[in-house]
């Protein structure tokens, strides 16, 4: 071999070495990156990464190690809205695929696949089916997607996640737990749909198995002698307008003997439970307000999260539970023997107890001759003990809330994380600790207002001026370059 | 840097004097302007991801054309061998040809911002789903100049370089669509390598990590090619 093929082969077996050698490097940190992944969500609704709670729960599915199936059928082709719709549910399956070790997801086209279609008895386009061992959940079209407005004011809005979660909840569950509203005394509405409702929270509360029915001690003809029910998990008082029989908040005190849980939320002026008394809660006169508001609302104080379970993924998000004229909920001073109160929201250091004055000409500001001084609690978390005398056995958990607005169907939609507060608070009572995360918004498509006149127009335009411009530019450059 | 800022000036000139670069501007915007009509007629979305997703595609059909001049021409004029005795490193020269097309692909983006403008005009667009898409369609574009630039390092002849090119390209491609008939354990080994799936969640609106990553180390490994490819042409 003359020496120059030895340099050849041997500069060429270097080259070849380093070369292999660089791009193993770039694999190997490529799969570092890729199991160290940081995602930034930089979309308006923050819709294409999982929300918390998602996550949260695919977390408690991969935990569990039993497999998870997720099968979504495509939408009709053709069909308005198709697109969305596809492409909506492919999005969330690959998040879901990205999230989870356990659950593997597929998306499949209805018109190719007759045949898994068939096997699992899927008969309509677009449905999800949800499967683990041998139980299973459907979903279809309308658990899906939410229509609003007619014409040009059309909206579809994707609730998928919502729906896939709701059914991961009742796959994970073994039975449906019940959550009972007080009725009888003016309390919110459990299937009120108006703003001073309660039908949404009973949605979100049944998307984590949870039912919501109404307790009406005085109507209940099953009962021979009024009582808590035996399922009850449990029970919410909300705003009532009048007084509750001193009978009916004695059943609720037994109920929380036994080691109930129990949800109160007033309102300024509405009626204050006694047994909140009994629990060592006081509710003074007033309403809480702030310097720091939720503009445009001079009532509308934004509450600070104080540290506790129920609070702690939302203050994490920094996510704003809305309230308006909250009344104020405060712990007895001394503090009740065998109660750990904790705040949940507060309002800031300039916040203060309003109790009229300067309010009633439009300023709010604080007055130290009349108000309260901040900051002021708006809600409050006791866990009972043996030693409060009020339970026989293990502990009860007690919410108390000075905004029933707060969780009604109004400000549930309309605050970021009233939501997630409202059902992290049943969580929490109930005991699912494991769960408290934040609920997920659903996404919307964003339309375009265009008439035909104006796709005549928009065609014309993207079409031929950008192209046209370009040919021109280089017809001139081309025509003074032969001038030259 | 001088030499880079040198021998990019040298080359934005020879497309710009030439009649390619304007034939290729046009007839991206001409595609540009119809992926964006066909979506905007078929989603009825104030969205781009159907136009950017398709241009991505288009991508790998038109770059390895706007690249393949670079050394095979360099290599048929005989020009190649002045350039790498001239006092200029190799990286430079790699990085100022892979710098001026990646400008030209900008240009080319450029003159694609109509589009979120009637979006704009005629709804209410998510910018941030924008701004991620066209960093998505960014990053396409230079590793596929890096491609390209490579394949233009192998040959002198422009056609095979452009071909060649497409061929090297194309595999990043169809693994995210054959993903579905591969048995499970090989579709996820090849995964990762699709670019389909990487720039998936520049559509979405959402910076991860990974993808950005998988774009940087795409183009950093092809012009690594490219400086090996061209140096071997010292000691074969």
């Amino acid at each position: 071999m003359n020496r120059n093929l030895q340099r050849r082969l041997a500069v060429g077996s270097n080259a070849t070495a380093v070369t292999v050698l660089v791009v193993a490097a770039v694999v190997v940190v490529y799969l570092l990156v890729d199991r160290f992944r940081i995602r930034l969500d930089l979309s308006a609704d923050q819709g294409s990464v999982l929300a918390a709670d998602t996550v949260n729960k695919l977390g408690l599915l991969d935990r569990d190690g039993q497999p998870v199936t997720v099968t979504a059928f495509s939408a009709q082709r053709g069909k308005k809205e198709s697109y969305f719709k596809d492409r909506q549910l492919q999005d969330l399956l690959e998040e879901m695929d990205y999230n989870s070790a356990i659950v593997e997801t597929r998306f499949i086209d209805f018109d190719k696949e007759r045949l898994t279609a068939e096997k699992l008895g899927v008969t309509d386009y677009g449905t999800v089916v949800v499967q683990r061992g041998d139980r299973r959940v459907d979903l279809q079209d309308r658990d899906l997607f939410r229509r609003s407005g007619k014409g040009d004011d059309r909206k579809i809005e994707f609730l998928g996640e919502a729906g896939i979660n709701r059914a991961f909840s009742q796959l994970m569950s073994d039975s449906r737990r019940v959550v009972y509203a007080l009725v009888g005394h003016g309390e919110l509405d459990v299937e009120g749909h108006d703003p001073n409702g309660l039908s949404e929270l009973a949605a979100a509360l049944d998307q984590e198995n949870y039912d919501l029915k109404k307790l009406d001690f005085v109507r209940d003809r099953d009962q021979v002698a009024p009582r808590v029910p035996d399922d009850a998990a449990a029970i919410l008082i909300a705003r009532p307008r009048v007084a509750i029989p001193a009978l009916e908040e004695d059943l609720i005190l037994g109920y929380l003997a036994t080691g109930g849980s129990v949800l109160v939320a007033v309102e300024p002026g509405s009626y204050v439970p006694s047994l909140l008394g009994r629990l060592g809660v006081v509710v003074p006169d007033g309403i809480v307000l702030d310097k720091l508001l939720v503009f445009p609302y001079p009532d509308r104080p934004v509450p600070r999260y104080k540290s506790h379970p129920i609070t702690k993924d939302l203050s994490d998000e920094m996510l704003v539970t809305v309230v308006s004229r909250a009344a104020p909920v405060q712990a007895s001073v001394p503090p009740k023997e065998g109660v750990r109160a904790s705040t949940l929201l507060e309002t800031s250091r300039d916040g203060w107890i309003d109790r009229g004055g300067a309010l009633d000409s439009g300023a709010a500001r604080f007055e130290a001759d009349i108000d309260g001084a901040g900051p002021a609690a708006m809600a409050l978390a006791l866990e009972l003990g043996p030693e409060s005398g009020l339970v026989k056995r293990g502990g009860a958990r007690v919410v108390v809330l000075g905004d029933a607005d707060a969780i009604a169907n109004g400000l549930l939609a309309e605050g970021p994380g009233n939501a997630s507060f409202a059902i992290n608070t049943f969580r929490w009572l109930l005991g699912d600790e494991g769960r408290l995360s934040v609920v997920g918004r659903p996404s919307m498509v964003r339309r375009l207002a265009l008439s035909a006149e104006d796709l005549g127009k928009v065609r014309w335009l993207v079409l031929s001026i950008g192209p046209l411009l370009a040919v021109l530019l280089g017809a001139g450059v081309w025509s003074s370059r032969r001038g030259q | 840097m001088r030499a880079i800022w040198t021998l990019w000036k040298k080359e934005m000139r020879i497309y710009f004097v030439s009649p390619l670069a304007y034939v290729f501007l046009s007839a991206f915007l001409f595609l540009a302007g119809l992926f964006f009509y066909l979506g905007v007629t078929l989603t009825g979305e104030a969205s781009l991801r159907v136009l950017l997703g398709n241009l991505a595609i288009t991508q790998l059909f038109v770059l390895p054309m706007l690249t393949m001049r670079h050394f095979a021409e360099e290599r048929r004029l005989g020009t190649l061998e002045l350039l790498m005795t001239a006092p200029v490193s190799l990286g430079a020269i790699v990085l100022g040809k892979w710098l001026a097309s990646l400008t030209l692909c900008l240009l080319m983006f450029l003159g694609t911002l109509v589009f979120p403008a009637v979006l704009a005009y005629y709804g209410d667009p998510d910018w941030g789903v924008v701004f991620t898409s066209y960093l998505g369609l960014v990053g396409v574009a230079a590793a596929f100049c890096a491609a390209g630039l490579f394949a233009s390092s192998l040959t002198d002849d422009q056609v095979a370089a452009g071909l060649v090119g497409i061929v090297l390209l194309l595999p990043f491609w169809l693994v995210g669509r054959a993903e579905a008939l591969l048995p499970e354990e090989w579709a996820d080994t090849v995964r990762p390598l699709s670019v389909l799936v990487h720039l998936d969640s520049f559509n979405r609106g959402v910076l991860d990590s990974a993808d950005i990553f998988y774009f940087v180390a795409f183009t950093a490994v092809f012009l690594f090619l490219t400086f090996r490819s061209l140096e071997s042409r010292r000691w074969r």
